[in-house]
């Protein structure tokens, strides 16, 4: 079996995307869902449950009062914070564990960077027409979670990859493909792709390294960007880092300027305190 | 005792057992100081060059900028009774992305401020590690002023 057979193997294997965010994502497409009917819902997956009590009293979506039941938290929180509760806690499950050693990734640091950069799209996404708040923030969470599948093959091989991108300055998806026949960015696509997220984000998952990207459509770019000034603060940036290649001058078509780029790098310092929470779920 | 930096932070001791450490500079710059004779040892991971992008954040996390964070680096090794014309300056970091448009050219930046900033107070820079598309954690032992520079793909070295 050469290398790529197994790793395809692994995301055959990836256990579904819990049912009850996608339920509750297509209930809220309803603005007349009520709490009950959210909460009949949830109430079945008791680690979503808890998380979304942890989250709802913790201080990143600043709900007004402590809150002990389910019912309650969805009375009070908004549709969007929901969403977005839902898919992180969802999303947490597989990066628990070593997931990115191979990358050089410490324990909890590939769910930090990913935390950091959903968090991230969604501060850029006020310039981005045409791209839903609640689908940058799943793409943002989503984007390297082919590293969960790639990260054995890359630490069997480090050496050499990492030599490549040392000597040759190329960037690290350059020498992963060539090392292991497939990127980080192609496998977290087909992930997605098997647990049934739509097509665009799919796309920005698979093109988020692509120099290109910002030339692309509207998620593909943010996606793109954010990780990339995620990646140059050094937030879970492992190995690979910075060996990436983006055209930075595609910002112009969004109105984005260096320093709308600085400001929102200095947002996400105090962002990345207040989420604390998201960065600790079970 | 370790002492960890995180982003937009500044550390400073006398204890000679401390060790300050910051993980993952990509863009930011660590800057460290020492000083051989009071043995005082500091350590600023600074993100931006300039302090007036943000004046209100400037005052609430004044770490987070070249421009405000190493005069306050300087002034609270000081108050250890460390003196300028002894203190060893050590900066590493200022990496960046690839880009050809130098839009993600924050690394740039960062070392420039430096450079302009400690030329004009008349330090020398005694050692440094700047640039490229790599990772850095810096450590600094204050007891004998060890610095260890860890990059990736260049694995741990002392600088």
């Amino acid at each position: 079996m050469s290398r790529l057979e197994e790793i395809l193997n692994l995301v055959r294997d990836v256990p579904p995307f819990p049912k009850v965010a996608q339920r509750v994502l297509e209930l809220v497409e309803n603005p007349a869902v009520t709490a009950r009917q959210l909460a009949e819902v949830i109430q079945y997956d008791q680690a979503i449950t808890a998380n979304v009590l942890k989250i709802c009293n913790a201080s990143y979506f600043g709900l007004p009062r402590k809150v002990s039941s389910l019912d309650e938290a969805l009375v009070l929180i908004g549709h969007e914070a929901l969403k977005d509760i839902m898919i992180a806690s969802s999303s947490a499950q597989f990066y628990q564990g070593n997931v990115a050693a191979g990358y050089q990734l410490e324990q909890g640091e590939l769910w930090r960077h990913s935390v950091a950069t959903a968090i991230m799209a969604k501060l850029l996404v006020r310039h981005v027409k045409d791209v839903d708040a609640g689908i940058a923030f799943t793409a943002g969470l989503l984007h390297d979670i082919g590293k969960r599948f790639l990260s054995a093959f890359v630490a069997e091989d480090f050496k050499n990859i990492m030599g490549r991108v040392v000597r040759e300055n190329i960037p690290f998806e350059q020498a992963e493909k060539e090392a292991l026949g497939a990127t980080h960015a192609e496998i977290g696509a087909l992930v997605l792709k098997r647990w049934e997220f739509p097509p665009e984000m799919i796309m920005a998952v698979k093109q988020h390294h692509n120099p290109d990207a910002l030339q692309q459509d509207p998620l593909t770019a943010l996606v793109a960007l954010s990780n990339a000034l995620v990646v140059s603060m050094g937030i879970g940036a492992g190995a690979d880092g910075l060996a990436t290649s983006l055209h930075g001058d595609g910002i112009k078509r969004f109105g984005i300027t260096q320093v709308d780029l600085d400001l929102h790098m200095a947002d996400l310092v105090g962002e990345m305190d207040r989420a604390q929470e998201l960065l600790h779920l079970n | 005792m370790k002492i960890v930096v995180g982003i937009s932070d500044m550390k400073v001791s006398n204890n000679p057992e401390d060790t300050l450490i910051t993980y993952s500079l990509g863009s930011c710059i660590g800057l460290v100081v020492w000083d051989p004779v009071a043995k005082v040892g500091g350590m600023l991971h600074y993100m931006l060059p300039d302090a007036s992008l943000d004046k209100g954040r400037a005052e609430s996390r004044p770490f987070m900028f070249a421009s405000t964070g190493i005069p306050l680096l300087f002034k609270e090794a000081y108050k250890y009774g460390a003196i300028k014309s002894r203190m060893l300056v050590k900066a590493v970091g200022g990496s960046q992305v690839m880009d050809a448009a130098e839009v993600f050219n924050i690394g740039k930046r960062n070392y420039m401020i430096l450079r302009q900033m400690l030329w004009k107070n008349k330090v020398m820079i005694t050692k440094e590690d700047i640039g490229g598309t790599v990772n850095r954690t810096i450590s600094l032992h204050v007891g004998t002023g060890k610095t260890i520079l860890k990059v990736s793909g260049r694995g741990e070295f002392e600088l």
